[in-house]
């Protein structure tokens, strides 16, 4: 028999909602845990196994602190593949919000004395150690996740087609698009995944996902100007991390 | 002088640790629970932003308890705009929450606790060895998971209820079905009941206030004016002068009520409201005390029979969602478009979290911007109390092998719950 891949799974400091995500499938999740060795999981296990490598490591959250980083560092050289596990790893998430204020004084609101606190700037985890891929999403999709699960534990990086959340849309029964509206949404240029989950809630599309590659947001952010102020338009985009990707292209 | 360290705690949200030092004679000397996730700022980040964004915001505090921190949110910034949400919007919201506790509680006492109590340190070989225990408690979660989705739109950070109710409301027919499956997610929450109490639980013994709210016609848990400590309080005397948040020891701000600690949650909730359970599940708690022979007063001194009580409150909870969706099927479920008005103003919320009450206080300015903002979760309040009853527990654990020592300390940090995302947001 084929020996089975090691797979971990790391929280940062997070909501832990992908986790959830994953557990959440139930009977689905411990399923595919029988096709693969969990070499550490926080929340299933009390001792992690002391294992020198992963096949696979998945990481949640954000580093913030100094264990955060250690713990991102370690994953890293003991993981064939590393994957950034939903939104706050991938693209920085709601943590991120916290760079486009002043950070020392966004903590004073909180503690009156911030020395022994720590208080990056928060960063995409592909900012401190490679990242093989993503699986995108506040939350993660858990079908979605054991799709591309089942190709990673095969040793295959797979693809997210690029497209944007707009295509499934109609798909996923929404009668009246928010923009036809001259309602803001971010669905043009947001990647495809999640059945347009938000829009069909009639919510507006963040953008949790991220934009999909080989597109250029601009003419589409040109758009939104018509319908929205510029600092709508901008606060939006700060909302799951995706100012910064946006802005290279303006 | 000895130590005694558990540099990391799992199984339970969020990570943490334990230290402390016991003299040669036995006397605790310092005893600590350290949180281990850093601060993530929510409350300074919500400064300055719109009120339309602060569900969305408040939500991804915690993963596993979204629900009642969006509600409690919307229903401060509701007070604030002077905002009054539909007789509907209310039943869908009480749906959720009720959903919102028994998924949490489904989770946490098969999933986490129940493993402590036959010494298993893996989930997947626990649900091997409790094949029936694992599906009742996965039938229980799956249901509980689809009440969110069906009503918010989807399980984690739902996205439909905002300020005034709902962007898009439930599709009948799916309530419908969710009645129907009802009964038997309630056989399977029965057989949960059965299982743990037939459990043996470590004797503990302490006494400490308990705090929930305290409605006077529905078992607590939406509806918030006053706090029972027992002393009764309006919430904004509680919450602005009868708690104190302690800034010493960040990244969590610990709460003390009158300069003392107490316990909320499950045990909390029952000791203040044990009369407006329903009645199996007052039955199912008469029962226990006749088995275990306890009095009501020993039963309260023990921490661990949290566990029990969130099997009590499971039971509760799906016979009230069983109400709420005959109310909810009665209605007309038809939205009314909604648009929002904004003035300046404060307000404060309280709400039963699974973990217990949660306040959730903003202030807008005339931009409809937030310009303060205070968010006090139930695990930052009850951090004390699990303190004051480890050094307690500790006590008896002097004598018992090392390893069994940190598997028992292990167990009671777990018998609270606590969410360590919650309490360092």
């Amino acid at each position: 028999m084929r020996k089975k891949p090691k797979i971990a799974i790391f929280s940062l400091t997070s909501c832990e909602g992908c986790q959830f995500a994953l557990f959440n499938l139930g009977e689905k999740f411990f399923n595919f845990l029988r096709k693969v060795e969990l070499a550490q999981c926080s929340l299933l296990e009390e001792e992690s196994l002391k294992c020198d490598l992963f096949d696979i490591a998945f990481i949640e959250g954000n580093p913030i602190t100094k264990d955060d980083f250690k713990i991102l560092k370690e994953a890293r050289e003991k993981a064939k593949i590393l994957v950034a596990l939903g939104n706050c790893a991938a693209l920085g998430g709601i943590p991120e919000m916290k760079n486009y204020q002043n950070k020392e004084k966004t903590i004073r609101i909180i503690y009156k004395h911030v020395d022994n606190i720590a208080n990056p700037e928060i960063k995409e985890i592909d900012n401190f150690v490679k990242v093989d891929f993503s699986i995108p999403g506040c939350p993660i999709n858990g079908e979605e996740f054991l799709r591309l699960a089942n190709e990673l534990v095969e040793g295959k990086i797979p693809e997210i087609p690029q497209k944007p959340v707009c295509t499934e849309c109609p798909l996923a029964g929404t009668k009246d698009c928010l923009l036809r509206k001259k309602e803001p949404c971010l669905g043009p240029i947001t990647l495809a995944g999640c059945r347009a989950i938000c829009p069909k809630s009639r919510v507006m599309c963040y953008g949790c996902r991220g934009i999909f590659k080989n597109i250029n947001p601009k003419n589409f952010i040109i758009f939104l100007k018509r319908i929205r102020s510029q600092e709508e338009i901008e606060e939006n985009l700060e909302i799951f991390g995706i100012k910064d990707d946006v802005k290279k292209f303006l | 002088m000895k130590k005694i360290i558990i540099p990391h705690i799992h199984k339970i949200e969020g990570e943490a640790g334990f230290w402390a030092e016991v003299s040669r004679d036995g006397k605790i000397e310092k005893l600590r629970l350290q949180t281990l996730l850093g601060l993530r700022q929510i409350e300074g980040i919500l400064i300055g932003r719109r009120v339309e964004e602060v569900p969305i915001v408040v939500s991804r505090i915690c993963g596993i308890c979204p629900v009642v921190h969006i509600l409690n949110a919307c229903r401060a910034l509701e007070n604030t705009l002077e905002v009054k949400p539909s007789s509907l919007t209310t039943l869908l919201r009480k749906l959720l929450l009720a959903a919102q506790i028994i998924q949490s509680h489904a989770l946490h006492l098969f999933f986490l606790a129940l493993p402590d109590f036959f010494n298993i340190e893996n989930d997947l070989d626990l649900m091997k060895r409790f094949k029936k225990e694992a599906r009742a408690a996965l039938k229980i979660r799956e249901f509980s998971l689809r009440v969110t989705e069906i009503i918010g739109g989807r399980a984690i950070h739902p996205m439909r209820p905002q300020i005034g109710g709902f962007s898009k409301l439930p599709d009948k027919r799916d309530i419908q079905k969710l009645s129907k499956d009802l009964s038997e997610v309630y056989d399977a929450a029965l057989f949960l009941v059965k299982t743990f109490q037939n459990l043996s639980y470590p004797s503990l013994q302490r006494k400490t206030n308990f705090v929930s709210l305290s409605p006077k016609k529905e078992y607590a848990f939406y509806q918030g004016e006053y706090i029972l400590t027992p002393k009764t309080f309006s919430i904004g005397d509680f919450f602005s002068s009868k708690i104190e948040e302690d800034l010493r020891r960040p990244p969590v701000k610990r709460v003390k009520h009158l300069g003392k600690p107490y316990m909320l949650g499950a045990i909390a909730r029952i000791k203040n409201n044990q009369d407006l359970l329903s009645d199996e599940a007052k039955k199912s708690l008469g029962i226990f005390f006749k088995n275990h022979n306890l009095t009501s007063e020993k039963f309260f001194e023990n921490t661990f029979y949290n566990l029990f009580c969130q099997t009590i409150e499971i039971l509760h909870f799906l016979k009230k969602i069983g109400k709420l969706i005959q109310e909810i099927l009665k209605q007309d479920l038809k939205e009314r478009p909604f648009k929002l008005k904004i003035q300046k103003g404060s307000s404060l919320s309280a709400m039963e979290a699974p973990r217990g009450t949660l306040f959730t206080y903003f202030e807008v300015d005339t931009n409809g911007r937030i310009l303060d903002c205070d968010i006090i979760t139930p695990t930052a309040q009850f951090l004390n109390n699990l303190e004051e009853d480890l050094k307690v527990y500790l006590g008896n654990l002097l004598k018992v092998s090392p390893d069994e020592r940190i598997r028992k300390i292990r167990a009671l940090i777990r018998a609270y719950d606590p969410c360590i995302s919650c309490a360092t947001h």
